[in-house]
């Protein structure tokens, strides 16, 4: 039933929330396309927001494997963010307090395993107990994380942040001197406006391209896992850890699993974030990261990756979008307008549609296992739809 | 040792002398009996006898304060429910646990132990295994929703059926992790009688077919009737043990029921 093979049997077998997310996508895609070659929205800052909305993807899919497969309760998203741009940042900017001046490479891998350690750390205490004892437990962890970058000033630099930080590409054949050795074009598309790509528009391609390898691997890698039987132990255990206990499956050892490789996820989201922005400072680790990513997940729909997708994306159309209204008289400040929408749209969420608007849509089998088998209709909702919402509790 | 519990010539389950207090209260008091392989075993008692407590302890979900359990000749006294599950000890909660967000053939899938899809590594680095035995899975699982006479829910979600359904479904899936001793707490509870003697066939098939039973049960009719010994609890310890028949006209069992003394 794939899309090449079959497209419109494909189309056909959409659900009707699918479908909705498919064509508002669509149209917004086209709406920034024509802001695009209108000269409205910069081609450099289109891309720098498709970046953003990467990396925002990236910590729902982090959050989402721990949140939406387990039901583990993660307040310190920012932490595990925080702990992937400083891990990088460190091993690789010039103004460095300690080593520095590293490839990107390593620091990403410095960065993955400094969160591992850190989950480990947070894991094996809380990992044990109920759910709620790691939602304080992590609640706790970000400000400590937090307030250690803010003073250990000999390693961190403290409240001035980490400068200095080369891009990712820095030190790779070819692509590390890609952005210089393209050519500046000039587009005109409409007499007037032209459009400049220059330096700086390949520069962000590369990140672009970059954040597109980061989160299709862990698209690839949690859809695969969602579906195996390893993703069904932990939905059991979202449901109720005592019976999968009863059925003979270590708990403990499932849940330390999912809560690593979210961890790693959020990391990896701050590698890439390092690399972006070429800054990391003490603010960057403000519990509101932490925020952004529940918003994102609670609004795609527990449990889904494309629903954290989708959040992802609005998170960033709201927190980016909002710049614009600068323009527009309103009797409102851009910032707090910011946290209103957010939560004017979880509200309406919440009330219309408290499962998310993407949640997972089908029965979650190995794929290969269900095929050639007589497959069920589709039905006309999710199958988590149809338990009448208010489910995540 | 209690006086009431039997000898046993090849037990799959033994429990010896095994307490547990919650405060002042011993909910198990030197509890002592064994469960014969092959066998249907009933375990009733008044209400508060601590049956359902015995199961927690044997299951590994209560930690003892004393005495052992034995799976299979395995001291398993202190283990992870997990580990006692891997000894071939698998139970059924009184309530029946819903799998939100799954159809009846996932939330069986969970059923199967040591599925190589489990591990996290191998779904990458052998994707082909885990094929293989999900859909060995899926087909066992499917014969087994047939035997039942429910393979017609196996789309359905698993949130959307009734209580009796689900308790089938339970027993069905408690059966995919293939149990040589299965725990059943008040299988027929809340169920209506026309399902519940479809739980009483399949009990009585599944057992002749090898798996042995120890199952709490407050429906008397049910469970005299369906099994043989039966073990009775009051007051956490053991009262005594016998056939239906014996059970049934035993002064003291009468007594523990109508709240007499003891």
């Amino acid at each position: 039933m794939s899309l090449l093979d079959d497209p419109r049997a494909t189309f056909a077998d959409l659900t009707r929330p699918e479908g909705w997310v498919l064509g508002v996508s669509v149209a917004f895609a086209l709406f920034l396309l024509v802001a695009m070659l209108t000269g409205a929205l910069g081609p450099t800052y289109f891309l720098f927001l498709v970046g953003l909305a990467g990396m925002y993807a990236l910590l729902s899919f982090g959050l989402n494997a721990q949140w939406g497969f387990t039901g583990l309760i993660n307040f310190s998203v920012a932490a595990f963010f925080g702990i992937g741009a400083y891990g990088s940042a460190l091993m690789t900017a010039s103004s460095s307090p300690i080593a520095g001046g590293f490839n990107p490479l390593v620091g990403l891998v410095v960065a993955l395993v400094v969160a591992l350690v850190l989950a480990l750390l947070i894991g094996i205490p809380t990992l044990r107990l109920r759910t709620d004892y790691l939602a304080i437990a992590s609640l706790g962890l970000a400000e400590v994380v937090r307030l250690v970058v803010l003073n250990e000033r000999w390693l961190t630099n403290g409240s001035a942040g980490v400068r200095g930080i080369p891009g990712f590409f820095q030190g790779w054949p070819v692509l590390s001197t890609f952005p210089e050795a393209m050519p500046g074009l000039r587009l005109v598309v409409i007499p007037g406006s032209p459009i400049i790509l220059g330096t700086s528009f390949w520069q962000s391609l590369l990140n672009v391209l970059l954040v597109l390898a980061f989160a299709g691997v862990t698209f690839f890698v949690l859809r695969r896992a969602h579906q195996s039987p390893w993703g069904r132990v932990l939905r059991t255990i979202r449901s109720d850890e005592d019976l999968a206990r009863a059925l003979g499956k270590n708990t403990y050892s499932f849940k330390m699993q999912s809560f690593i490789l979210g961890s790693l996820i959020m990391a990896l989201a701050g590698v890439f974030y390092t690399h972006l922005n070429l800054y990391v400072g003490p603010g960057d680790l403000d519990p509101i990261t932490t925020f952004y990513a529940w918003v994102a997940v609670i609004l795609g729909g527990s449990g889904s990756n494309r629903g954290a997708l989708f959040g992802g994306i609005v998170i960033v159309t709201i927190r980016e979008g909002t710049r614009f209204l600068n323009d527009v008289a309103l009797p409102i400040d851009p910032a707090p307008m910011r946290l209103l929408l957010i939560g004017v749209v979880i509200v309406a969420v919440m009330r219309y549609r408290p499962q998310g608007v993407l949640p997972p849509q089908r029965e979650l089998i190995w794929p290969s296992a269900v095929d050639g088998r007589a497959t069920p209709e589709t039905p006309d909702s999710g199958v988590r739809e149809r338990k009448g919402g208010g489910g995540d509790e | 040792m209690s006086e009431g519990a039997l000898p046993k010539q090849d037990p799959v389950l033994r429990v010896d002398d095994l307490q547990k207090s919650f405060g002042g209260l011993a909910a198990t008091d030197h509890a002592t009996f064994g469960v014969e392989r092959g066998t249907i075993t009933g375990l009733i008692g008044p209400n508060g006898a601590g049956k359902s407590t015995l199961f927690n302890l044997i299951s590994g979900f209560y930690e003892p304060d004393g005495g052992t359990v034995e799976v299979n000749g395995t001291d398993v006294t202190g283990m992870e429910p997990y580990q006692v599950a891997d000894h071939g000890l698998i139970r059924t909660f009184q309530t029946p646990r819903k799998l939100e967000g799954m159809t009846v053939r996932e939330a069986m899938l969970v059923g199967p132990r040591k599925q190589p899809g489990e591990s996290f590594l191998t779904l990458f680095a052998s994707p082909g295994s885990v094929s293989e035995s999900e859909s060995a899975n899926l087909a066992e699982a499917e014969r087994i929703l047939e035997e039942f006479e429910i393979d017609h829910l196996a789309t359905q979600p698993a949130t959307d059926i009734s209580g009796g359904q689900m308790k089938l479904v339970e027993l069905a899936r408690a059966m995919l992790a293939e149990p040589e001793v299965l725990l059943l707490d008040e299988p027929v509870a809340g169920v209506n009688p026309t399902l519940a003697k479809k739980l009483k066939d399949q009990i009585r098939r599944l057992n002749e077919q090898g798996t042995t039973f120890l199952l709490i049960e407050h429906d008397m009719e049910f469970v005299m009737d369906l099994a043989d010994p039966i073990v009775v609890l009051d007051q956490g310890h053991v009262l005594t043990e016998g056939t239906p028949e014996g059970v049934r006209n035993d002064d003291r069992v009468i007594d523990a029921y109508l709240g007499g003394g003891t």
